[in-house]
């Protein structure tokens, strides 16, 4: 057992694409998961943003794997796209909070009817 | 690689992930014991154990599957990074204090960067870094600050109510595994097909770029002494990559002669460089396009924040408009005349 953690420990580069494409899927799920239970609005923000990680390693991967620099500039647009979001999200969240005096998401669910 | 295996450690983690964000047990009355009873802080620890084994699993040992051939062992800073980065998403996701969960995702944003460091796009590394952990997540600390809510008196370890309480997690979990098993089945499915590292091309590709940008190889070509000259052998390209690793440029000078010149080794692309020329060359319009979406986030949280400012300042005028209106009733005479 302790040999096996030992040679694992052994810095080998055999990454494959597969191994970030991986990370990148936990990430994006986790952060689904987080989203769909937490009731904080910010906290809702932050998990899309924990998305936006996972599909930014993704991107990256590709680009590294296929020899192709477009995958870090779409990151670059990611980055882009996600501080426009914040800016604006996280506004509107301060907009609601003054109205309801809440953070959470289920104070807005007549929005459903 | 057999699909129950990998079913079954995505179930396995949804399940962690549930235990971990399920509503806690209801306290023996408000003020309960601290930390849940002994019972509900023990599922806790096991979803723990069965939500970071699952996915550390999935995406460490997961490599004996991807690369059989090849010893299958990851190299030990991806092995350290992913792990950082799917321990600080759980505790993210689960910590009922929303500042503490910000700095969690301060934490995964660090890991990220170091795996984009090893994904050798370095300069996405360190925009990464300064980008989210220095302005996006500043943002969200200073409107967590707006919005502080009071804890719950019934929770006096702090968080509110709705922190607390989750929505839905047995559904948000059951998702979660659905997502993870249908990713991780296409990833496994295709992961014979999938490229693999390869030094010596990425260093062509590097070479290559060299190709888009003519001023600087003619500048190396003008350091020789050669002047007026034709970038390429006709139809053969500028660059020409041995296959040691080195390059050289192809040139014409006037006379039609044909010259090579082989190229240092500080003039080959770096990242920033290989970045700022696919941006610019490639996606120009894009560019373009990103800079109006930040300027209408600008204008945006603009017209948000004046707005709030206008209603209160309406508030302010009807609550004395009332008062006003009064008073206009009996000297309207003057106002009319005057008009």
């Amino acid at each position: 057992m302790i040999d096996t953690i030992l040679a694992s420990i052994e810095p080998i580069s055999t990454l494959t694409l597969g191994h970030y494409l991986l990370t990148s899927a936990v990430l994006f799920v986790i952060g689904l998961v987080g989203f769909l239970t937490r009731r904080n609005l910010i906290i809702m923000f932050l998990c899309t943003e924990l998305m936006f990680q996972g599909a930014g390693i993704a991107l990256i991967a590709f680009g590294r794997f296929h020899l192709d620099i477009s995958g870090q500039v779409f990151v670059i647009f990611i980055l882009t796209v996600a501080a426009a979001e914040a800016a604006l999200a996280l506004g509107l969240v301060v907009l609601l909070y003054r109205r309801k005096e809440t953070l959470d998401a289920e104070a807005w669910s007549e929005l459903k009817d | 690689m057999a699909p129950m295996t990998l079913y079954t450690t995505c179930l396995l983690g949804a399940v962690g992930l549930y235990l971990l964000v399920r509503r806690p047990a209801p306290g023996k009355g408000p003020g309960g014991a601290p930390g849940g009873t002994a019972g509900s802080r023990s599922l806790k620890a096991l979803g723990t154990l069965l939500a970071l084994g699952a996915f550390g699993y999935l995406i460490i040992a997961a490599a004996e599957w991807i690369a059989p051939g090849e010893g299958g062992r990851p190299e030990v800073f991806y092995v350290i990074f992913s792990g950082i980065a799917v321990a600080a998403a759980v505790r993210m996701i689960t910590h009922r204090r929303p500042v503490y969960a910000a700095l969690y995702f301060v934490l995964v944003v660090l890991s990220s960067a170091g795996l984009f460091l090893l994904l050798e796009a370095e300069f996405l590394a360190f925009a990464l870094v300064i980008v989210y952990a220095g302005a996006i997540l500043i943002t969200y600390l200073f409107v967590l600050m707006l919005a502080q809510q009071p804890a719950d008196p019934d929770h006096p370890e702090g968080g509110a109510e709705y922190d607390i309480h989750p929505r839905e997690p047995a559904a948000g979990a059951l998702v979660g595994f659905i997502m993870l098993a249908l990713l991780s089945r296409m990833i496994f499915m295709g992961a014979g097909e999938l490229p693999v590292p390869d030094g010596e091309a990425a260093r062509a590709a590097a070479w290559r770029q060299l190709e888009q940008m003519p001023q600087r190889l003619r500048a190396f070509i003008a350091e020789s002494g050669d002047e007026n000259i034709t970038l390429g052998w006709g139809d053969e390209g500028a660059i020409d990559v041995a296959a040691d690793g080195s390059a050289m440029v192809r040139y014409e000078v006037a006379d039609g002669q044909r010259k090579a010149l082989t190229l240092p080794e500080d003039a080959m692309p770096e990242n920033v460089q290989s970045v700022g020329l696919g941006l610019i060359l490639t996606f120009p319009v894009s560019l373009e396009l990103a800079g109006v979406i930040l300027l209408m986030a600008m204008f945006g949280a603009v017209i948000l924040a004046r707005r709030q400012i206008e209603l209160t300042e309406e508030e302010k005028r009807e609550a004395a408009g009332l008062r006003r209106l009064g008073h206009f009733d009996e000297p309207a005479a003057p106002e009319g005349g005057g008009g």
